[in-house]
């Protein structure tokens, strides 16, 4: 019973676990731009909700991380921003550029590459469904 | 879902600001973030200032700016790869140079000090600056920013004031000394009262004081701090006493042989050229007797590039000896006036290193041969 109930732990404290910021922080680039390639336009807000939703809450988005990389993307020409006011506020949506399309799959096919590497590195064994 | 009134987004706007946002795109981006939390997650008829102030807590670790100052260490360190490779580059490069140079001014083979300067602008001008902008975004704490910062003024400073004092540019020592005072009086104060509060580090911060102390020490002890002006004023005296002995001899010498006019314009240029470097000197062509009163002493110190960058000089130096070589030509035996060993025989650049006062003795020495050359054809006549 008591073992049930710590194998039980384990597997609800696997489940909620939230990735570190380190963890995250070689890889932030690419997730902003792949949703951005899977959504045409989003605002900061956006991209963290989504984010959050689509990875069960395990992937968190801090805005301190979130918007520093956006102006970095900017700055490079991956991104083209466009604004729209809301009353009193404005709202930033970022769209890929095409140099920023190009880039994201080599991004993303690099980070693929990346996690095979890892798995045989690390000897991890593929999940069985 | 809460709604935000004007009033409570100009809030929020404000207190992003006070806690030190400036760029105002990032505030932007900011605000619409907090509105979007704070319409989806508080309840209509919630406690919008508790709920703000948490959430905007959970943005950050210690201060709200750190957003701020990370999209800037971003935005400006996206080169940060190349500018590590040019200050190694660059680094590499002048250490090369300084190693040629060396060997080539040991071996005097041309070019040495071109080498050398390159060596040095190089390493003060790139590699410095680009040590200090990688060096201090490593660097956490403030005290070692500080020193890093302190480090490389010195060095700049330092390296460029020799760099001068080489190329004879103005202001060489003062740069030298003030690199030097920073070293001595800043630096190595600030870098050893900050580093012996560290336990792990004190050992080491004591044994490389001592060091800066000994090389600052070093380079203090090869800096003149003795007063020249008793020096510069008993060779002006000197100067002015053979100035005023030439004069004396020259009207005394009878002017009647057939070379009068070649004497006069070699006489002429003379005095023009002599006229040149003692106006570079004291601001006056003509010195008075009284030059000691009018203050008008000349500092000793080599002619630099006087004879290069001064096209009347140049040209006068050039006619000097054309002339003298000119009448040489009509002259045998004691009549003819020694050209070799003076700066007659010297590039203007090769001039460079000889002080002004062996310049001006020079060409009243060959102003002297004039005179004797002149007594000498009166007798034979």
């Amino acid at each position: 019973m008591y073992k049930i109930l710590m194998y039980l732990c384990v597997i609800i404290k696997i489940h909620i676990m939230i990735y570190t910021t380190e963890l995250i922080k070689g890889t932030l680039k690419t997730i902003v731009l792949k949703q951005l390639a899977d959504n045409s336009r989003m605002y900061g807000y956006e991209i963290t909700q989504k984010v959050k939703e689509l990875t069960f809450d395990k992937i968190q988005i801090t805005e301190g991380a979130l918007y520093p990389t956006l102006h970095a993307l900017e700055e490079d020409g991956l991104v083209t921003t466009e604004v729209e006011y809301i009353g009193k506020r404005v709202r930033k949506y970022y769209r890929l550029s095409p140099t920023g399309k190009t880039k994201t799959e080599e991004k993303i096919s690099e980070i693929a590459d990346f996690i095979e590497t890892l798995r045989f590195l690390l000897d991890i064994k593929p999940v069985v469904s | 879902m809460y709604s935000l009134s004007n009033k409570q987004i100009d809030y929020i706007l404000d207190d992003i600001r006070a806690r030190g946002i400036e760029m105002q795109s990032l505030q932007g981006d900011l605000l619409d973030h907090i509105c979007c939390i704070i319409e989806h997650n508080l309840e209509e008829n919630g406690d919008f200032e508790s709920f703000y102030n948490k959430t905007i807590t959970s943005f950050y670790k210690k201060e709200l700016r750190e957003i701020e100052e990370e999209t800037i260490s971003l935005l400006t360190f996206k080169h940060y790869y190349q500018m590590k490779k040019l200050m190694i580059i660059s680094g590499g490069f002048s250490v090369a140079a300084f190693i040629g140079g060396s060997f080539f001014k040991i071996m005097h083979w041309p070019g040495a000090s071109m080498l050398l300067l390159l060596a040095i602008l190089t390493a003060s001008l790139i590699f410095l600056p680009l040590m200090f902008i990688l060096k201090v975004r490593e660097e956490s704490s403030t005290r070692d920013k500080i020193v890093t910062g302190l480090g490389t003024v010195f060095g700049i400073i330092s390296s460029l004031g020799t760099l001068f004092k080489i190329m004879h540019w103005p202001y060489a020592n003062i740069m030298m000394f003030a690199g030097l005072a920073a070293f001595m009086l800043l630096f190595i104060p600030v870098y050893f009262f900050t580093g012996i509060r560290n336990p792990e580090t004190k050992v080491n911060v004591i044994v490389s004081s001592v060091i800066y102390v000994l090389v600052g020490g070093l380079m203090f002890s090869l800096i003149d701090l003795r007063n020249h002006e008793t020096e510069h004023k008993m060779k002006m005296y000197a100067f002015m006493k053979n100035e005023n002995l030439l004069h004396n001899m020259q009207a005394n010498s009878t002017d009647s042989t057939s070379q009068s006019v070649a004497f006069e314009a070699i006489n002429k240029v003379s005095e023009d050229l002599k006229g040149l470097i003692l106006e570079n000197g004291t601001g006056v062509k003509n010195i008075p007797q009284d030059f000691e009163a009018k203050d008008l002493i000349m500092q000793e110190g080599q002619i630099g590039a006087f004879f290069v960058d001064n096209s009347a000089a140049s040209q006068l130096l050039t006619d000097l000896n054309a002339k003298i070589a000119q009448y040489n030509a009509t002259q045998n035996g004691a009549s003819k006036i020694d050209m070799e060993h003076s700066v007659l025989s010297l590039a203007p650049y090769e001039l460079r290193n000889y002080s002004n006062y062996f310049i001006l003795n020079n060409i009243s020495q060959l102003q002297f041969q004039l005179v004797n050359a002149q007594k000498s054809l009166v007798a034979a006549k």
